[in-house]
């Protein structure tokens, strides 16, 4: 079998303006590092649009109809300091969602191995009535349901290696028993939530990790919290959020790592996937903002993925 | 080991080497096998390894970090206390 990449090209349109980090380019590096010879064996697949039931399944109907109704025609309009939208926003939004269930759906079916979602926006931070932080959907977290809900998975997990807390994850699942979160980020830093402190039902698990830390103490919260958690939640499917900005090239944090680290954390999750959920793994881009970093660490990761 | 016929080059030595060439050192030293003059010269060598031995380990110990977890459960390295 293989490892399927979705992607689609309004991800590309989407564009928050000038000097914004989480631009378009973003996702052109993650595009040219997988574009190489030795990934010619990826399964390129274009992402649909979410359907609205899906997206309905982890935000409520007001915040989607605030979030597509307010997608300028020309210019860009702001939702907050961060996190602005262009014409394409919506559209790419929902294609990012939409890759992720599709994702599901291909690795649930037996499609492939297991998949990756080169996407933007991203999704992390996205609550169920709050976009922010770069962030309208929460794509990771609109595949989790979507396999529950229609593929009757009773417990669904995201691990989170992004340099930031993905507060909008955590928000969707904290209150259900069935559905894992846990997060290895930067403390303090945005969004300021993830505090070790913050377990929701026993179901979330939350690593801060200081500035300046690297790779020892990043694997050593994997090994230690993480993955034994996550071991003992036994996931019938293992969504990763996979942010690249705790890279030490990163300009937006100071967390240290390098891609071997990725290489790592990609080969232990793939071991609990398979341990539990027949090695269904469903990966999506978050952030990452070096490009040359973001594209690297996305190699390395993707040709861990192609590994299985 | 052989015995260098002509001295190495100390700060390109590993701690390993350095320390089989103190070692040797030592030896001749402590054995008395050694003219005044040259004891003289080992003695200084001698001395050069020490301090690259003691430089090469210092340097081995700020890459041992300690991992710790505060109270608040977040996670850091701080330097190892080697004593």
């Amino acid at each position: 079998m293989t490892t399927l990449l979705y992607t689609h090209s309004s991800c590309l349109d989407h564009d928050p303006g000038s000097h914004h980090p989480e631009a378009p380019a973003r996702l052109r590096a993650v595009l040219a590092a997988l574009s190489g010879p030795q990934y010619a064996r990826l399964e390129r697949r274009e992402a649909p649009e979410a359907a609205l039931d899906d997206v309905l399944r982890v935000h409520s109907r007001h915040h989607v109809e605030h979030v597509l109704g307010i997608v300028p025609k020309a210019g860009h309009v702001a939702i907050d300091a961060d996190t602005v939208l262009s014409p394409a926003s919506g559209t790419a939004a929902l294609h990012a969602a939409g890759a992720v269930a599709a994702a599901v759906d291909a690795v649930v079916a037996k499609e492939a191995d297991n998949a990756f979602c080169a996407v933007r926006p991203p999704g992390h931070h996205a609550e169920p009535n709050r976009a922010m932080g770069f962030c309208l959907f929460n794509n990771a977290a609109i595949g989790a349901l979507r396999a529950r809900e229609v593929h009757g998975f009773e417990r669904v997990a995201v691990v989170d290696f992004d340099v930031h807390h993905g507060n909008g994850t955590q928000a969707a699942f904290e209150a259900d028993d069935n559905l894992f979160y846990a997060s290895t980020h930067q403390y303090p830093l945005y969004p300021g939530t993830g505090a070790a402190s913050e377990t929701g039902v026993g179901n979330i698990v939350n690593v801060p990790l200081r500035p300046m830390s690297g790779s020892g103490p990043f694997r050593v919260a994997m090994t230690g919290r993480v993955l034994p958690a996550l071991d003992a939640f036994r996931p019938d499917l293992l969504l990763i959020s996979a942010g690249f900005d705790a890279h030490r090239s990163d300009p937006l944090a100071q967390l240290m790592l390098e891609e071997a680290d990725y290489t790592w954390i990609t080969e232990r999750l793939i071991e609990i996937a398979f341990r539990h959920a027949e090695g269904r793994l469903v990966s999506t881009l978050e952030g990452g903002y070096d490009l040359a970093a973001l594209g690297a660490s996305v190699a390395a990761h993707v040709r861990v993925l192609m590994s299985v | 080991m052989a015995e260098p016929t002509e001295p190495v080059d100390i700060a390109a030595m590993s701690f390993e080497e350095a320390l089989v060439e103190l070692e040797q050192i030592v030896r001749r030293l402590e054995g008395g096998q050694v003219k005044l003059d040259e004891a003289i010269l080992s003695y200084e060598r001698g001395a050069q390894l020490k301090q690259h031995c003691e430089k090469k380990l210092n340097e081995a110990q700020q890459r041992v970090d300690r991992i710790v977890i505060g109270p608040d459960g977040v996670v850091s390295a701080e330097p190892a206390k080697l004593d």
